[in-house]
């Protein structure tokens, strides 16, 4: 198994690697130069040729890239055009807004979507079956920009129950310790603090959650009705066990490993979905930095928070896999 | 763990709960009637006058933060008052600046702000900020005889100068606190102004505290948040809500915001505030070229008689800009009246009659209308497109992604052009001699100007002139002769446009950069 982990963790590298070269020369073939784009359209030649100096865009592209990759190997992301501040320190400043909705995101995701799933399962084609595969096929096929405005609309400006944007009120003044507002809020004790960054965190949640909740629902559905028609099944029937016992006891546990994968993948595509909902809703993470950097053309920032997306995703697919060994000994075995 | 039904069934209850139970958010926090908050839509580039680069959000905080030498007064700004000088003389040579400095003044961080102070920020910025290479960086030197006296020493006059020392760029820094933060000053920017910064949560908010010892008296507000909402659609319900109290308009770019407009106009919780600004749009022409039909001041003149500008001002503007007739915007102190009755009227049928008589037949004529990108810039073009069609002249309209317009704008490969100009200080140089001066035709988005000695010469004349009555005479002189030679159709000047909720009170928008001051803001 460490042997496995240490050969895994090896093989992330040259993968990194080629990220790193592949986003280093797309942001520079974008058309639009960083000091441009910061000084606006008023400015002189003189001062983004000023501008262009201090930020060292003078250098030639692969001198840059070596400076770039020189400063990498010792922890260091580079600085940000924008902010003048380490890109590192500016991402991992943003990474807990973006971790906190989205593990909320995909917390809700299973605890909505499975039970849905199952009991869509043990009952097919019934009314609650119809009812369920209508809403999930919503789920998965309305874009989250559309479901975010549509929540918005609805739940802050017309019934005017859960805030517009933001992770708490604007009259609330707390520390920030961990970066997780919740946390934060909890820390700072004071009056209505938690209850205001989770009243934030409700609608943007919803939008991240809906779409892996769907496609869950759908997954574990399906894997179920398929694992309830097995061999092993109906023997643990023959042998007396209840229905109950059958679903929740055997096949549940085979019908799960499968949506490991699904909520694995799914989670890191939510990273990048996070950008989207991340904007609409004001929230401080680096899908909008990302976002913003990119129309800033604030090259190390691109380079940066793509390094950590990639990673991040890497990551993931890497703890399914552990995931997959746990749950299964054939695969355990393999492994070694 | 085992997966039981019950503990499966009570987490996924909790979970299917907390995304349907109806919670009151309102009711919970008690609104607080001296915090006023300000909607933006992105960072601010820095918060410190070293780092300015006249971008307008970080701008007004920091003149929110410290001060400046001069300011623009209020409501009018064309006259400028002391803010830390309170009295100064220019020399007869226009190079010498005098200023004597109010006493008693401290910065937030309670050292005393004084002449060094005022050689230490300016020395400064001209040193770090790249910006202003070509405005503070005419300061030969900065002497300061006494606590309370500052000399700047110039190499060259230069009248705007005064109008520069009202800029974010020359605000007055502590000291102490540069030497006490270093690098990490623009995070903790100490001066003199009506508030003192407390936070700045990247991609959140910028909190600014009272300074309750403020050299004109406190402020009646206790706290000012600028919060972070990069989407239009999330400010504007931020503002019916209640959640912020005031959304701005920044950027140069952006669209005039017409659908917020009709939505707000009915919204009694809502004021819609408004200020001519001193921002130019324009379709130029590009004036350098040698050959082609543009050459010609008839079928220039021509093109600008074609173009509808009321039905432009109503048609797509809803009232939210205003009409402008030559390179000075009306409300600028050096506008000459009389530039109304030199420009070109709409009058399509004089328009044919003039490209008659230059000999063009307007079908020849079919040409490319480059623009920024954006909805606003769409219509504009789209609107003259029309206009032109109705002379006979076929127009194909291109619009470019911002930075790769300006390549091309600049290398000159274009013949007819909409841009646009926001001067970043209260000054007609900051109009004139960047767009028409023919020696900087390639240094910037300008109407390329051919050279023309006696132009620029005027031109520069005016930059430099230390009377007030001549230079106004010499920028009348610019602008008649600017607008006989149709270097552009002057189409409009956006207002500058501020909502706010219906209970803020005493916000004076500001027509020309640096922004607007809350020191005499309330709320209900």
């Amino acid at each position: 198994m460490f042997a496995f982990l240490v050969r895994r963790l090896l093989s992330l590298l040259p993968v990194l690697a080629l990220v790193l070269v592949i986003v280093f020369s797309l942001v520079r073939l974008i058309p639009g130069d960083p000091a441009v784009t910061l000084l606006g359209p008023g400015a002189t030649d003189s001062q983004i040729a000023a501008l262009r100096a201090q930020l060292n865009l003078d250098e030639p592209a692969l001198l840059q890239l070596w400076h770039y990759v020189a400063g990498l190997a010792q922890g260091d992301l580079g600085v940000s055009l924008k902010s003048g501040q380490p890109v590192l320190d500016e991402i991992l400043l943003r990474l807990p807004a973006t971790l906190e909705i989205s593990i909320a995101a995909v917390l809700v995701a299973i605890l909505v979507g499975t039970p849905i799933g199952v009991l869509s399962a043990t009952r097919p084609n019934s009314g609650f079956d119809h009812g369920v595969r209508i809403l999930s096929l919503t789920g998965v096929s309305m874009p989250a920009f559309l479901l975010a405005l549509l929540l918005q609309l609805i739940f802050a400006t017309w019934l005017g129950w859960l805030p517009v944007s933001g992770r708490m009120s604007s009259y609330l003044f707390v520390d920030n310790v961990t970066g997780f507002a919740l946390i934060d809020a909890w820390l700072s004790g004071e009056e209505g603090a938690v209850q205001s960054a989770l009243l934030h965190m409700i609608l943007p949640v919803t939008v991240l959650a809906a779409f892996l909740a769907a496609t869950l629902g759908r997954f574990v559905r399906a894997t179920m009705l398929e694992t309830l028609g097995e061999d092993y099944v109906r023997t643990a029937r023959a042998k007396g066990l209840s229905r109950r016992e059958v679903i929740y006891g055997h096949a549940l546990r085979t019908s799960l490993l499968p949506a490991i994968t699904v909520v694995g993948l799914k989670f890191a595509e939510m990273l990048g979905g996070a950008i989207l909902t991340e904007t609409i809703f004001s929230w401080p993470g680096i899908g909008r930095f990302m976002f913003e950097a990119i129309r800033n053309r604030d090259y190390p920032v691109i380079q940066g928070a793509t390094l950590v997306f990639a990673l991040l995703f890497m990551l993931t697919s890497l703890l399914v896999d552990i995931l997959y060994a746990v749950l299964d000994p054939r695969v355990r075995r393999k492994m070694r | 763990m085992k997966l039981t039904r019950r503990l499966f069934g009570a987490f996924s209850g909790a979970a299917l709960g907390l995304a349907t139970v109806p919670l009151s958010v309102q009711g919970a926090l008690a609104q607080e009637a001296s915090t006023l908050v300000i909607a933006v839509p992105s960072d601010p580039a820095g918060l410190e006058p070293g780092i300015n680069k006249a971008e307008p959000i970080g701008s007004e905080i920091i003149l929110n933060v410290f001060d400046t030498l001069v300011a623009w007064k209020a409501p009018d700004f064309a006259e400028l008052e002391g803010r830390l000088a309170t009295d100064w003389t220019v020399s007869e040579d226009g190079k010498t600046f005098d200023f004597t400095l109010r006493d008693g003044v401290t910065f937030h961080d309670g050292t005393p702000f004084n002449a060094e102070a005022v050689k230490f920020s300016i020395e400064r910025t001209t040193e770090m900020n790249p910006y202003v290479e070509a405005t503070l960086g005419l300061i030969e030197s900065i002497e300061t005889p006494s606590e309370t006296e500052v000399v700047f020493t110039l190499s060259r006059p230069y009248p705007a100068f005064l109008s520069i020392l009202a800029q974010p760029q020359s605000a007055i820094v502590s000291p102490a606190a540069v030497e006490k933060f270093g690098e990490d000053f623009a995070n903790n920017p100490v001066g003199t102004g009506p508030f003192t910064f407390r936070a700045y949560q990247a991609d959140t908010r910028v909190v600014l505290d009272a300074n309750a010892d403020y050299f004109r008296g406190a402020p009646k507000l206790e706290r000012l948040i600028y919060t972070i909402i990069p989407e239009a659609s999330t400010r504007r319900l931020e503002l019916e809500n209640g959640g912020v109290d005031i959304i701005q308009q920044a950027g140069q770019l952006s669209a005039v915001p017409s659908e917020e407009m009709a939505a707000f106009a009915d919204n009694a919780d809502i004021q819609i505030l408004e200020s001519p600004s001193q921002i130019i749009r324009q379709l130029e022409f590009n004036n350098s070229l040698t050959d082609g039909p543009f050459t010609d001041v008839r079928v220039r003149r021509a093109i600008a008689m074609a173009i509808d500008y009321d039905g432009l001002l109503s048609g797509v503007f809803d009232g939210t800009a205003e009409r402008v007739y030559g390179p000075l915007t009306s409300n600028s102190w050096a506008f000459d009246p009389a530039v109304k009755d030199l420009a070109p009227k709409y009058d399509p049928e004089g328009a044919k009659a003039l490209l008659k008589e230059a000999g063009v037949d307007p079908a020849d004529l079919s040409v490319k209308l480059y623009s920024f990108q954006g909805a606003l810039w769409g219509a504009v073009a789209t609107f003259v497109q029309a206009n032109l069609a109705e002379i006979g002249v076929d127009v194909e309209i291109a619009q470019t992604e911002f930075p790769s317009y300006r390549a091309l704008h600049v290398a000159g490969e274009w013949q007819m052009a909409l841009d646009g100009r926001q001067p970043w200080y209260n000054d007609p140089d900051a109009h004139v001699t960047i767009g028409y001066l023919s020696s900087l035709k390639d240094s910037a988005m300008t109407f390329r100007m051919p050279e023309n000695s006696e132009l620029d010469a005027k031109i520069l004349e005016a930059q430099g002139e230390a009377d007030m009555e001549a230079r106004k005479a010499l920028y009348s002189e610019i602008q008649k002769e600017i607008v006989e030679d149709v270097p552009g159709a002057y189409l409009f000047s956006p207002k500058l446009i501020v909502f706010a909720r219906s209970n803020v009170d005493g916000l004076v928008v500001n027509s020309a950069p640096p922004l607007n001051e809350y020191w005499s803001v309330s709320k209900n």
